[in-house]
């Protein structure tokens, strides 16, 4: 039973194939854990198998009238460790004091990732009327074009500042389908979010590994998520140049290109490079990456290790704690990027093992992501969010 | 003057101007060398990051080949293990889920058996298919059986990598949905034969020569487990057969053993009612003999006496033989109550050979017994106890030789019983007699039977006497040299 103040956390995990039985088992699990009766809150990560309207119905019916919010992932985290096929499920018990508002969208490619962000901000906000809000924390269906464009739709109605935490659903490395779940709902080509506010306390701490290599480059000509030229010539010829392969070679192997060596756009003052995962490779040479790509960027290919990768899970543990000064959190919420699994591969449970160990064994639920939302640090950015890749992202929460 | 002053001044202007440019322009070329120098060290840098990106892509792709065989031998094992300890055929299957499939690098797999009876492939097992696929596969099995037999006749595992391109290659990616796949016999040396089938539809996933090892070792497992399955199916029919003929056999022996135990309730009752009938005639009998011999009614003529003395004599033998029927028969329907109490077997025995002193002296015998100081003591009932020393030694003397014979008694402790040998040098007994002597009315063929008359009870009734105690009896014997008899009774404690 973890209860810190008055945030009351109970976690349950299940890789119990029939759905009915996991979600008993992840609610008997966390009902064990948490010692309120009344839910305000349940988070669900899964793998896609549990991605089934059956799994939200059964849990909401089980939570009563609590909002239930949540996404896919390739693989769940918890305290135990990782699990490719697994139903984790987080209720949250809140202080009065404490307050909240969910809301989602669907069909976004019925109108632009920017409008649909607008419409979500909108709202999440008609519900908080009057009250502080102190930060978001959203979910996307990890395969929509433009999704930088919806974080921009987004801080349009909560504010350039507003600090938002995020995480790109993501399925099991296919990149076919990926989902939200917004109560009764499991959606692909939706997002859905949670607007926090009231009387309590949240860090965060966003950090990747990867270092620059090779020398800096200039995006002569791009457009939001697509760039078409670097150094003037067609943006794939450094990757060809690079790697040694031809349009057809870098598309064959686009998988391990993207996820080992994704490009770093400099940002003054920023300790990393903002890095973009590429998407797509277009004949014309033109590479569509996950998310924006400013033209006049200065961009480096990157490079990540499995020790500079581990390092930087250790400094966003540091981080969250230094945003809570020193206390320590309630629970945390993880967002992993799926190329960090992919990178680490058999040591990724070390990740989960740094996490445990920061943070004393608090109760953590977690998930592998295509792309994670969060707010840059440097001061001249304003604490305005960005669409990463390749980060672990850690939310802690305290109150 | 002014003017040349100017002029001079200009000319020196215009050298320092000169000097200067000179200076910056050397400058400008140095800082352009630099920048050349520095572009040139950025060109190689960039070159040296290419060579260092393209050994960490091979590196990470060997790391990624490593890590995915490291996580398929331990699905292997996991798969192994839950296979091998599955005893039923249906459950075997169910032990390979979609999870260590997929660390073993494919998402789909199928499974078929060989029946012998329907001449064709059954479908044991699917992950990954949807019914109508399933449907669309066995079809296709059906067509291609033969190539699926080959396999099997061959202990071949083939997959798509090492398959030549020829057509059943392209069917089975068709009907299985796969871009490449593994398929592998399964051979137990008891039960249906089959094989497995793993596939994915991911085209970068082409299996190994590792992998096509991993499936074959899967499907050795699944085959071993179905031999287990069907020796254990055997086995238990076995059992099963074996438990249903005890328990019929049961029945019968119980059947019979009540049969056996009504019919020797209705011999004892028979016996006893006829005992009871024969003594009140033989009472009278016996009481008119003996009237007729005292001459109370006369004095008779002596082969009239003699005759009545055999009337006498025979009627005391037939009340003898009653008397030993009567007891044998209450003894068994339990309707003799032993008086269990300590006894001192030394005194026993001496009163039993004071009583044979007589007989010994006239046969000639000779008659010891020796009992170890820690058997001295019993529990019996007296009286039973004497009829058992009588009646053993009585048998004895019959046998002995005449004037030659010796039967000794030794009594010693064995365990919490006391046991008692009654050892004579008469004609001993054959070996087939051995045990049936115990039993009523049989007597060993022999000269001295012919000629010695008995009732063959006599051994029957020491038989249950000595087990009513909860003793045993048995003899050893060697012919020519004589016998043995043991019997055991319990100590005092």
């Amino acid at each position: 039973m973890t209860t810190v103040d008055n945030i009351n956390v109970g976690v349950g995990l299940s890789t119990e194939k029939d759905i009915g039985r996991a979600v008993k088992e992840v609610m008997q699990q966390a009902r064990a854990t948490i010692n309120k009766e009344s839910i305000d809150l349940a988070l669900v990560f899964s793998s896609t198998e549990y991605a089934n309207p059956l799994t939200t119905k059964i849990i909401s019916n089980l939570v009563g009238s609590a909002p239930v919010i949540g996404c896919s992932g390739a693989a769940i985290i918890s305290n135990k460790g990782i699990f490719r096929n697994a139903l984790g499920l987080m209720l949250l018990s809140l202080p009065k004091s404490v307050f909240l508002n969910t809301a989602n969208i669907q069909n976004i490619h019925t109108k632009t990732a920017l409008t649909s962000g607008e419409e979500l901000g909108e709202k999440l906000l008609h519900g908080f009327k009057g009250l502080r809000r102190d930060f978001g924390l959203f979910f996307t269906d990890g395969l929509i074009e433009e999704e930088s464009n919806l974080i921009l739709g987004l801080q349009e109605k909560l504010g350039t500042s507003f600090p938002i935490i995020g995480a790109s659903a993501s399925d099991n490395l296919e990149f076919v389908k990926t989902y939200t779940y917004f109560n009764q709902d499991v959606t692909n080509d939706s997002a859905c979010g949670i607007i926090w506010g009231g009387k309590l306390q949240f860090g965060w701490g966003i950090k990747h590994g990867w270092k620059p290599l090779g020398k800096p480059r200039l995006i002569t000509k791009s457009k939001a998520n697509v760039v078409y030229e670097i150094d003037g010539l067609p943006a794939a010829k450094v990757y060809e140049d690079y790697f040694s392969r031809d349009i057809a070679g870098l598309r064959k192997e686009l998988k391990r290109i993207s996820i080992f060596y994704p490009i770093g756009i400099y940002l003054k003052d920023e300790e990393e490079y903002l890095l973009r995962n590429i998407h797509m490779v277009e004949n014309s040479g033109a590479l569509i990456f996950q998310g924006n790509v400013p033209e006049g960027s200065q961009i480096r290919l990157m490079i990540g290790t499995k020790e500079s990768c581990l390092a930087a899970t250790k400094q966003a543990c540091d981080q969250t704690k230094n945003w809570l000064g020193g206390k320590n959190s309630s629970f945390a919420i993880i967002f992993d990027s799926i190329s960090r699994y992919m990178l680490l591969g058999r040591q990724a449970i070390k990740e989960i093992e740094i996490i445990n160990k920061e943070f004393n064994n608090i109760p953590i639920l977690g998930l592998y992501t295509y792309g994670e939302q969060a707010p840059l640090k440097a001061t001249n950015y304003q604490g305005r969010a960005h669409m990463h890749n390749q980060t672990i992202t850690i939310l802690g929460i305290e109150g | 003057m002014l003017t040349l002053i100017i002029s001079i001044l200009f000319i020196v202007s215009v050298c320092v101007l000169l000097i200067m440019l000179t200076t910056r322009n050397d400058k400008i070329k140095d800082l352009q060398k630099n920048v050349g120098n520095l572009k040139q060290s950025l060109d190689e840098m960039d070159e040296q990051a290419k060579l260092i990106i393209r050994t960490d892509i091979e590196l990470n792709k060997a790391q990624e080949e490593l890590d995915k065989k490291i996580n398929g031998l331990y699905a292997l094992q996991r798969l192994s293990r839950a296979v091998s300890t599955t005893l039923e055929e249906s459950q075997i299957f169910k032990m390979i889920d979609s999870s260590n499939i997929g660390e073993l690098g494919f998402e789909k797999t199928v499974s078929f058996l060989w029946s012998e009876r329907d001449r064709r492939f059954i479908l044991a097992f699917n992950i990954g298919y949807s019914q109508d696929e399933e449907e669309l596969i066995q079809a296709s099995i059906d067509l291609n059986k033969d190539f699926y037999l080959n396999l099997i006749h061959q202990k071949k595992t083939v997959s798509s990598n090492t398959m030549p391109d020829d057509p059943i290659k392209d069917k089975i990616k068709n009907i299985f949905k796969v871009m490449t796949f593994v398929v592998s016999p399964i051979l137990p040396k008891e039960g249906r034969v089959g094989f497995i089938f793993l596939g994915t539809e991911n085209p970068d996933m082409a299996p190994s020569e590792g992998d096509e090892e991993l499936v074959t070792i899967l499907a050795n497992q699944i085959g071993q487990a179905l031999e287990n399955a069907k020796l254990f199916e055997n086995t238990w029919k076995a059992q099963q057969e074996l438990e249903k003929k005890v328990e019929e056999r049961t029945q019968e022996l119980k059947q019979a053993l009540n049969e056996v135990r009504i019919v020797s309730k209705r011999k004892s009752d028979f016996i006893s009612a006829v005992s009871h009938e024969l003594r009140t005639p033989l009472t009278s009998i016996k009481g008119y003999a003996s009237i007729l011999l005292a001459g109370k009614l006369g004095e008779l003529p002596e082969e009239v006496k003699l005759r009545l003395s055999k009337v006498n004599k025979h009627s005391d033998e037939l009340v003898n033989l009653v008397n030993d029927l009567l007891d044998i028969s209450r003894i068994e329907s339990g309707r003799v109550t032993m008086h269990l109490t300590p006894q001192d077997l030394p005194s026993i025995l001496t009163e039993i050979a004071d009583l044979f002193s007589i007989q010994s002296k006239e046969k000639g015998f000779d008659l010891s017994f020796k009992i170890e100081d820690t058997a001295h003591s019993v529990i019996a009932d007296a009286g039973q106890l004497k009829r058992v020393f009588i009646n053993l030694i009585g048998n004895a003397s019959k046998f002995v030789p005449q004037g030659e014979g010796k039967i000794s008694i030794a009594g010693y402790k064995v365990g919490k019983f006391i046991q008692l040998d009654i050892t004579d040098n008469g004609c001993g007994i054959p070996e087939e007699a051995r045990e049936k002597i115990f039993e009523e009315f049989y007597r060993v063929e022999n000269a001295i039977n012919d000629q010695v008359k008995g009732t063959g009870l006599g051994l029957a009734l020491v038989k249950h006497i000595i087990e009513a105690h909860g003793g045993r009896i048995w003899v050893t014997s060697k012919l020519g040299v004589g016998s043995t008899f043991s019997f055991t009774l319990p100590e005092e404690r």
